[in-house]
C-alpha cells in the first residue's frame, strides 16, 4: 500500500483537488477516476436511486457540447462537486449539480485520429488528458489553464492519444492508440508534476527477452502492435497495475508473424513502481481478427471453492469471459459469453486455441464474433451484491478476407465485410462463467458502458437509444428514457447534498438525472 | 433502382462538383477536431447518421467506389449506425458523389491542393502537415526507385535480405517531400548506379519521396489492396446441392425466377456478401447506380386488447414501445404492456439462421453455383 506517502500533501489542498485516499473504494460524493475507483467494478454503493423507486427518476440537467465532432465517450469525473469530461481536443468543467459550464479548454491540434477520447485523470489540483496529436496535457483543475504538455507518441507512425490517464499515487498511467501502421504498443508512467517519463512498458518483447520465442524474428517484434487503448485498473495491496493489450500487427494478414505474438492480446499485470511485468494471460493467441483484449480487467474480491480469492475478470472482445487469480495470473474460468466459431476450445492454461481455418482467407471465412467483437471498449460492471458481471454484449457475423497476397503483407492486408449482429445485456456469474440472465435487445449495435449500484440496479443503453435501468438480480427492465442518440459512454453516479445523480452521455450531450428530494 | 432517380442524383452531384475546385471537398481545416461534413446534397443526413459517433474527418479523407462505400455503411450498421433505409441511401449517394476513389489522375496533385490544406491523413490519422502524395510525382519517383533502390529494397519496397523495409522506415515516415530522405541519401548510401552517395537532384529526391510515401499509404485501410480478390473457389455442383438440400434456399428462391441472371447483376464477391447478409445492402451490383442498401421490410402485427390487429412495416421496437407504418402510409405507435400482442415477421430470418450452419465450403460452393446463373 503506497497511498499514505501522498496523503499529507494532497489532503492539505483546497477545493477542486482530489484526495487519493478516496480511490481505494468508490466514494459516494465523487467519481474521481475513469472507472470511479481503481477496481474497474463501476459499482456504486449508493442506493437512493433503487429498484423500488427508479420510476421517479427525473431529468435534472442537460449539457450539450455543440461539437458536431462525434460522441461523448468519456466517463466524466466528479471531484468536489465539479464534473470534468472530454471529447477529442476539448475539456469541460461543469457544475455536477446543475450542468452549468465553469470552464472549457481547447487544444490546438496538429492532427491525429479524432475518433474518441475516454476522459481525464486527476491528481491533487491538476487534470490530465491525452490529445489525438500524441500529447499528454496537464491543466489547472480550478480554471482549466494549461500547465504543461508532453509528447507521448509519434504522429508520423500514426499513433494517437484517446485513453483516459489513470493517476495512481504519483504515477500518471498513459496508454497509446493506433492501428494503421505496424508499430509497437506500450504503456507509460509519467510524473504528475512534470510529465517526465517514469517507466515505459513495451508490450512486445525485444529479441532474447521472455515472449520473443512467440515471434519469428526481430522485425516482426519491432512492428508487432499491442496498443493500450483502455484505462488500467489497480490493486493497492499487491501494487499491481492491470491492463489489456491490443491486437498484434499487421492486424489481419498475420502470415509474417507466425506464433502466439506475446504480449499482444493479453491481460497484463505490472508493478506500479517500475512497470515490470509480473504475469500475463493471453486472451487471443496469434489474433488475426482485430479482437484486441483491452476490455477493462475488473477486480473481484470473490470466493472460489470456499476460499477467498483476489480475482480479475475480463469479458473479452473475442467472446470469452476469463477469470484469473490477480496475484498470479492463474486461470480459473474461460467460458464463452457469446457463442463463437473461431476456436478449438481452450488449452491447459485456459487460453483459447485459434482454429487456423477461421483466420482471414482470400475467398473469405465466416467468423463470429465480427470485428466489432463480442465486447469492445465500453466498460462493464461487477456488483459484489449480486456477484454478477454485467456486459453489454454483441454477437455478430462477418466474413474475413485477405486482400494483400504479398509475401510480406503490412498494415491492413485484409479486413472483414458485411455482417449481422444481435445485442444483449448479460449477467455472468464470475464463479463459473455461466450466464445467470441475458436480456436480449431488439436491434443491434449498441456499445454502451454499464453501471451497477447497491440499489439493485443496472444501467445500460439499448439499440433504440434508450437509457435503461434493469433489476440487477433478474434483468427485468424497470425504467427507461429515450435520449435521441445511442448512449456513447459509461454511466456514472454520485451523491451531492443528499441527492443521488446519474449521468450518461449520448451523442454530443450529457444528461444528468437525479432522485430529487420531495 | 429507377433510372431517373439515379440520373437526378448524378446530375446533382455533377452540378455540385462542377461548382467546386477539384479536391476542395477534402479540405479539412487544420486541427479542427469537430469537423462537420462538407456541404453537398445529403450532407445533413450524413451528419446525422455518421456524426453521432465520429467526426467527418474519418470519412472525408477516404475515397472509395460506390460498392466500397456500401460496404462501409453495411459495416457501420452492424456497429450501431442508426438511420432509415432512405437515410442510408442518401448517405451512400452523398459519399459516392463527393468522395470517389482518389487514384484518378489529377485528383490529388499539389497543383490543386496546397499541403497546408490537406486532410488529416489518408485514414484521418497522422499529422496535419503529413506528406501528401502527388501521383504523377510518385510515378516519376518509381522510375528513380527502379534505377537506384529496387535491387536491395525490393519491388514493393518492403525490404529484402540486402536492404531494410522502406514502408516501415522512420526516415521515410518522418520525411516531408524529401526533407529527410534527401540528406540521408546524399550523406552516405550506396546507389545502384554506382557511388557511395546519391547524386539525385532535389526534384528527383522529392519525386522519390512521393513514391515511398505512396507505398506507405498503400498499406492503409483506404489503400488499393482494399478489395476482395477471388471468392470463386467452390464447386458449383455442390453449391446447387446445398441450395436445393441442406440450405433449403429453394424454399424461397428459384434459379429460373428471382435468381435468373443474378450473376449478371452482381459480381462474385457481392453475391457472396449478399446471400450471407442480405440485410446489408446491394453492394457490387453490376451496372450504374444500382447499389442502394436494401429496404429491409420487417413487418409486425400489433393487437391491443379488444382492438383489431394492425399490421405494417416495423418502424421501432424496444422493450417499451412499438411503432409501425401501415399499407396506407399511416403511422401507429403503442406503449408495450403485457396484454399488447406483438408478432414480428422478418422475411430474411432464414438467412440469419443459415449463418449458424454454413461451413466455409458451403458458402464458396453456393457462390460458385450462383455465379453460373448468368
Amino acid at each position: 500500500m503506497r497511498l499514505p506517502v501522498l496523503f499529507a500533501l494532497i489532503t492539505a489542498l483546497h477545493a477542486q483537488s482530489l484526495d487519493p485516499a478516496k480511490l481505494a473504494h468508490l466514494p459516494t460524493d465523487s467519481w474521481p477516476t475513469y472507472n470511479g475507483d481503481f477496481s474497474g467494478r463501476r459499482f456504486s454503493p449508493l442506493s437512493k436511486i433503487n429498484a423500488a423507486n427508479v420510476n421517479s427518476l427525473s431529468l435534472s440537467w442537460v449539457y450539450r457540447v455543440n461539437g458536431g465532432g462525434g460522441a461523448i465517450k468519456a466517463t466524466p469525473l466528479v471531484v468536489d462537486g465539479v464534473m470534468y469530461f472530454t471529447v477529442p481536443d476539448k475539456v469541460w468543467a461543469i457544475d455536477a449539480r446543475t450542468g452549468r459550464e465553469i470552464w472549457n479548454y481547447s487544444w490546438q491540434s496538429k492532427g491525429g485520429m479524432h475518433i474518441g477520447n475516454r476522459g481525464v485523470g486527476i491528481y491533487g489540483k491538476w487534470l490530465y488528458f491525452e490529445t489525438p496529436d500524441c500529447n499528454l496535457v496537464s491543466l489547472n483543475l480550478s480554471d482549466g489553464k494549461p500547465r504543461w504538455h508532453k509528447s507521448i507518441c509519434d504522429l508520423d507512425q500514426l499513433y494517437f492519444g484517446s485513453v483516459a490517464p489513470v493517476v495512481i499515487n504519483n504515477h500518471v498511467i498513459v496508454g497509446v492508440s493506433g492501428d494503421d501502421l505496424d508499430v509497437p504498443g506500450y504503456l507509460e508512467s509519467r510524473d504528475p508534476e512534470t510529465g517526465d517519463l517514469q517507466w515505459h512498458f513495451s508490450v512486445v518483447p525485444k529479441p532474447g527477452e521472455p515472449g520473443s520465442e512467440t515471434w519469428p524474428n526481430a522485425e516482426a517484434m519491432a512492428h508487432g502492435g499491442g496498443m493500450t487503448w483502455v484505462p488500467s485498473t489497480y490493486d493497492p495491496e499487491l501494487n499491481f497495475v492491470y491492463f489489456g493489450t491490443g491486437n498484434p500487427q499487421p492486424v489481419i494478414a498475420g502470415k509474417r508473424r507466425i506464433g502466439d505474438n506475446l504480449f499482444t492480446e493479453s491481460i497484463v499485470a505490472v508493478n506500479l513502481d517500475n512497470g515490470k511485468m509480473v504475469w500475463h494471460f493471453q486472451s487471443s493467441p496469434h489474433d488475426t481478427h482485430d479482437w484486441d483484449a483491452v476490455q477493462t480487467p475488473v477486480l473481484i474480491d470473490g470466493e472460489v471453492n470456499g476460499q477467498k480469492r483476489k480475482l480479475i475478470a475480463q469479458a473479452s472482445r473475442n467472446g470469452y469471459f476469463f477469470v484469473l487469480d490477480r496475484a498470479t495470473g492463474q486461470n480459473l474460468v474461460s467460458k464463452e459469453f457469446v457463442k463463437t466459431n473461431w476456436s478449438k476450445g481452450v488449452d491447459a492454461k485456459g487460453q483459447p486455441i485459434p482454429n487456423p481455418a477461421k483466420e482471414p482467407q482470400i475467398d473469405g471465412a465466416l467468423v463470429t464474433p465480427n470485428q466489432g467483437g463480442a465486447a469492445n471498449w465500453p466498460p462493464p460492471s461487477f456488483s459484489p451484491d449480486t456477484g454478477l458481471f454485467y456486459i453489454n454484449a454483441s454477437r455478430g457475423f462477418s466474413v474475413y478476407y485477405i486482400y494483400d497476397i504479398d509475401q510480406k503483407p503490412e498494415g491492413w492486408g485484409g479486413n472483414d465485410r458485411g455482417g449481422r449482429a444481435e445485442s444483449m445485456l448479460e449477467a455472468i456469474d464470475y464463479k463459473d462463467g455461466k450466464i445467470r440472465w441475458s436480456h436480449k435487445w431488439e436491434g443491434s449495435g449498441i456499445r454502451s458502458g454499464v453501471l451497477s449500484t447497491a440499489g439493485n440496479l443496472v444501467f445500460a443503453g439499448d439499440p433504440a437509444n434508450n437509457l435503461v435501468a434493469l433489476n440487477a438480480t433478474t434483468g427485468d427492465p424497470l425504467w427507461h428514457c429515450n435520449l435521441g442518440n445511442a448512449m456513447s459512454n459509461g454511466p456514472m453516479t454520485y451523491e451531492l447534498d443528499g441527492t443521488q445523480y446519474l449521468v450518461v452521455g449520448a451523442g454530443d450531450t450529457l444528461y444528468g438525472f437525479a432522485m430529487l428530494s420531495k | 433502382m429507377p433510372a431517373p432517380k439515379f440520373l437526378a442524383a448524378f446530375l446533382l452531384a455533377a452540378a455540385y462538383l462542377c461548382a467546386q475546385k477539384p479536391g476542395q471537398l477534402r479540405t479539412i481545416p487544420s486541427g479542427k477536431p469537430s469537423m462537420q461534413f462538407p456541404d453537398a446534397p445529403g450532407r445533413d443526413t450524413a451528419q446525422k447518421v455518421c456524426g453521432t459517433c465520429h467526426g467527418a474527418e474519418v470519412v472525408v479523407s477516404k475515397g472509395l467506389t460506390r460498392q466500397d462505400w456500401t460496404q462501409v455503411i453495411a459495416s457501420m450498421v452492424t456497429r450501431g449506425a442508426k438511420g432509415s433505409d432512405d437515410e442510408f441511401a442518401q448517405v451512400l449517394d452523398y459519399l459516392t458523389a463527393n468522395f470517389p476513389p482518389r487514384t484518378k489522375a489529377g485528383d490529388f496533385g499539389p497543383s490543386q491542393l496546397k499541403p497546408q490544406q490537406r486532410p488529416s491523413g489518408a485514414t484521418g490519422v497522422g499529422s496535419d502537415d503529413k506528406h501528401v502524395v502527388d501521383a504523377e510525382a510518385a510515378s516519376r519517383g518509381k522510375t528513380i526507385y527502379a534505377a537506384e533502390c529496387v535491387n536491395c529494397h525490393g519491388t514493393t519496397s518492403r525490404g529484402t535480405d540486402n536492404g531494410p523495409d522502406l514502408t516501415r522506415s522512420l526516415v521515410v515516415l518522418h520525411d516531408r517531400y524529401g526533407s529527410s530522405i534527401g540528406p540521408f541519401l546524399r550523406q552516405s548510401h550506396p546507389m545502384q548506379s554506382g557511388g557511395d552517395r546519391a547524386k539525385l537532384s532535389a526534384p528527383q529526391l522529392e519525386d522519390l519521396s512521393h513514391f515511398l510515401h505512396q507505398r506507405v499509404d498503400d498499406v492503409l485501410r483506404s489503400g488499393p489492396y482494399n478489395k476482395v480478390l477471388n471468392v470463386l473457389t467452390g464447386d458449383a455442383h455442390a453449391g446447387a446441392a446445398f441450395f436445393n438440400g441442406a440450405g433449403k434456399c429453394g424454399t424461397c428462391h428459384s434459379p429460373a425466377k428471382d435468381l435468373a441472371g443474378i450473376a449478371k447483376k452482381y459480381d462474385a464477391p457481392a453475391l457472396q456478401q449478399r446471400f450471407l447478409f442480405p440485410q446489408s445492402g446491394g453492394f457490387g451490383r453490376r451496372g450504374p447506380g444500382a447499389a442502394r442498401p436494401n429496404a429491409v421490410t420487417v413487418t409486425v402485427t400489433v393487437t391491443a386488447p379488444s382492438q383489431p390487429a394492425v399490421s405494417g412495416v416495423l418502424v421501432n421496437l424496444d422493450d417499451f414501445n412499438v411503432a409501425l407504418r401501415d399499407s396506407s402510409g399511416d403511422y401507429h405507435s403503442w406503449t408495450r404492456t403485457p396484454s399488447l400482442k406483438i408478432a414480428k415477421h422478418d422475411p430474411l430470418a432464414a438467412h440469419a439462421d443459415l449463418l449458424e450452419i454454413y461451413t466455409d465450403k458451403n458458402i464458396h460452393d453456393v457462390v460458385a453455383y450462383l455465379n453460373t446463373l448468368k
